[in-house]
């Protein structure tokens, strides 16, 4: 998996390419705590280019979604591909996290 | 022959060989791309379980998986000399009623297993764990 950084105004998006899983969600994670250590807490995380995610990558963005609200930050998620929705659909996580169509309807909702 | 079989060893970086086993089988047998992503989590969840929490030694142990091909069906058998546990004796349905501060994440694994496959069954023979999971590729 790729992980691309870019900074809009106060929002740090993370565009995700490839595949999210148990042999690599330690990189995400440390890439999240490094951000959220930095007080970099408006996250916006792109799915785009996300092929496949498995429980090891749920995991991690359900930790960082918990250190994010009680830093009183927003942790938004957006560009879902369908298999990837439908992982999110039965993990009962679509109402959990705040999900967008695109990155440009995400960003005017932090 | 509507057979194909791959044995891995308890090790995560495996799973990599698994993956490659599917897109193997998706061109062979012409299976959707859905059909490879639901098969792919449910192999994924399961087996890394087995790897994590199968055995008490640091020895290597060979984890066997085969696909078989009937019809409209594709029948997969996992099998492994861990130790015994059945899996799909783990509930989370209680979990997925919880809000976001209470969540904890175990057995979703398991619940992706029970909800995307068509059926799933455990039994135990001569010390050997067998998962058979059944998805309709209709």
């Amino acid at each position: 998996m790729e992980i691309s950084v870019k900074t809009k105004e106060n929002i740090t998006i993370l565009e995700l390419d490839g595949r999210l899983d148990t042999t690599n969600y330690n990189e995400i994670e440390k890439k999240f705590d490094e951000l959220i250590g930095n007080n970099q807490i408006n996250i916006l995380v792109d799915c785009e280019k996300l092929d496949y995610i498995s429980s090891s990558g749920l995991r991690v963005l359900l930790k960082s979604l918990k250190s994010i609200n009680s830093a009183k930050g927003k942790f938004i998620l957006c560009s879902l591909q369908e298999n990837i929705n439908e992982v999110f659909e039965i993990s009962g996580f679509t109402s959990i996290f705040q999900i967008f169509k695109n990155q440009e309807d995400a960003i005017e909702n932090f | 022959m509507n057979k194909e079989t791959i044995t891995i060893r308890n090790d995560i970086s495996e799973l990599e060989k698994i993956v490659q086993k599917l897109e193997f089988i998706e061109e062979k047998w012409e299976l959707s791309p859905k059909i490879i992503f639901n098969l792919n989590l449910a192999l994924e969840e399961l087996i890394s379980n087995i790897i994590f929490y199968g055995f008490d030694d640091d020895e290597e142990h060979e984890i066997n998986i085969s696909f078989e091909k009937e019809k409209t069906l594709l029948k997969i058998l996992i099998s492994d000399e861990g130790k015994e546990f059945n899996p799909f004796n783990v509930s989370v349905e209680e979990e997925l009623d919880k809000s976001v501060e209470e969540r904890e994440i175990g057995g979703l694994g398991i619940h992706f297993v029970k909800k995307l496959m068509d059926s799933f069954e455990y039994n135990r023979v001569n010390k050997i764990n067998n998962i058979t999971l059944i998805k309709n590729i209709n």
